[in-house]
């Protein structure tokens, strides 16, 4: 009797997390990255392309996949790191890795300028895209992610900080919000989700 | 057994210059223990993450207290740069801070990182152009009044 409970109970469980990872639209393997499919919206958003000095939008970017991230080019640590990471992933799709475009977006304005943008996100490779927009434009995008920046107070050179979401949103060719790449994932890992990304055509 | 004498100089010779690398302490740090704890340090992989224009940049490198005391990190100077000071990088609740810190501590035979991602030098105002491949004078300050000079090389932006 024991035994059959027990196998009964067994079997029950197994079809929960079946339907559990059925209800999170699990297909083959699971990512190496979080998967946030559905969780967040499509990619929207208006602000300046550093490079061209032109205004784009979301829009512009569909057909690429896009990893987007938010910083500040006053940050010699963790924002270079983050770019080279992402850089190092993107690369790793050889040929591919024209596909994909990862955009800056800075979330210090103010100290930021276009001229700024357009010298720092290059020096990361070919595929990084500096943005700027007004704090409304900003203030629109990070909400849309529920990416909270904030400004230290300034010393007595005017330095401050820049607190910000260290996340990275990887969207697909349609704009749709796809993974979530956070601080300990390593480069290998990001590239081999962008290149299951980039085959699901 | 001939290579045994040639490890030995070789060590002594590195020794030697490890504690050469050492600028004498000030008058208050004179003592007579000094000699006889020569407390020395190897730096390895020291670095500096090039960016454009003249935006601060962050240094690396691994040091060792190879001697019988902590010693405490407290600062650092460079010709190159008209303001250095220690940082360190944290992240709470998904988000990255930036931290100046006053010093570090490193126990005898012990390695501090600094690290992308986590403590860094941060060097602000360059006194002269700086690219890839040059090399950048750093000279390390700890508590007790002494110093350590260490060559940092400028490795590109996209470095790890």
């Amino acid at each position: 009797m024991g035994n059959t409970l027990r196998a009964i109970g067994a079997a029950a469980l197994t079809a929960v997390l079946s339907l559990t990872l059925a209800g999170c639209g699990q297909k083959g393997p699971p990512w190496a990255l979080k998967d946030i499919s559905g969780l967040m919206p499509p990619l929207k958003f208006t602000l300046t392309d550093a490079n061209t000095g032109r205004t784009v939008h979301a829009a512009d970017f569909r057909g690429h996949l896009v990893l987007l991230y938010f910083g500040y080019t006053h940050c010699p640590d963790v924002c270079p790191t983050t770019l080279s990471r992402l850089s190092r992933a993107v690369a790793s799709l050889g040929p591919r890795a024209s596909d994909a475009r990862i955009l800056f977006v800075s979330v210090d304005p103010a100290r930021d300028t276009l001229a700024d943008l357009k010298r720092y996100a290059p020096a990361f490779g070919p595929e990084v895209v500096g943005l700027r927009g007004t704090q409304d434009a900003l203030r629109a995008l990070t909400k849309r992610y529920r990416v909270t920046y904030g400004y230290g107070k300034p010393d007595s050179d005017g330095n401050y900080e820049v607190s910000h979401s260290a996340a990275v949103y990887i969207f697909d060719r349609q704009g749709k919000a796809r993974l979530l790449a956070r601080p300990g994932d390593k480069a290998a890992a990001i590239g081999k989700d962008l290149a299951r990304l980039d085959a699901d055509r | 057994m001939t290579s045994m004498p040639t490890t030995r100089s070789l060590l002594t010779a590195l020794a030697l210059l490890l504690t050469a690398a050492f600028t004498a302490p000030g008058p208050s740090q004179a003592n007579t223990e000094r000699h006889e704890h020569a407390v020395g340090f190897s730096v390895n992989d020291a670095r500096l993450r090039w960016l454009p224009g003249d935006l601060p940049l962050a240094g690396y490198f691994a040091l060792t207290n190879t001697g019988q005391r902590t010693a405490r990190l407290v600062g650092a100077a460079s010709p190159a740069f008209a303001r250095v000071m220690l940082h360190r990088s944290t992240h709470r609740g998904g988000v990255a801070h930036m931290e100046h810190v006053e010093g570090v501590d490193i126990a005898p035979g012990k390695t501090l990182h600094f690290a992308p991602g986590g403590y860094h030098l941060m060097l602000m105002k360059r006194r002269h152009r700086l690219n890839p491949g040059d090399s950048v004078p750093v000279t390390l300050r700890f508590a007790d009044g002494r110093e350590l000079s260490a060559t940092f090389r400028v490795v590109g932006a996209g470095a790890q």
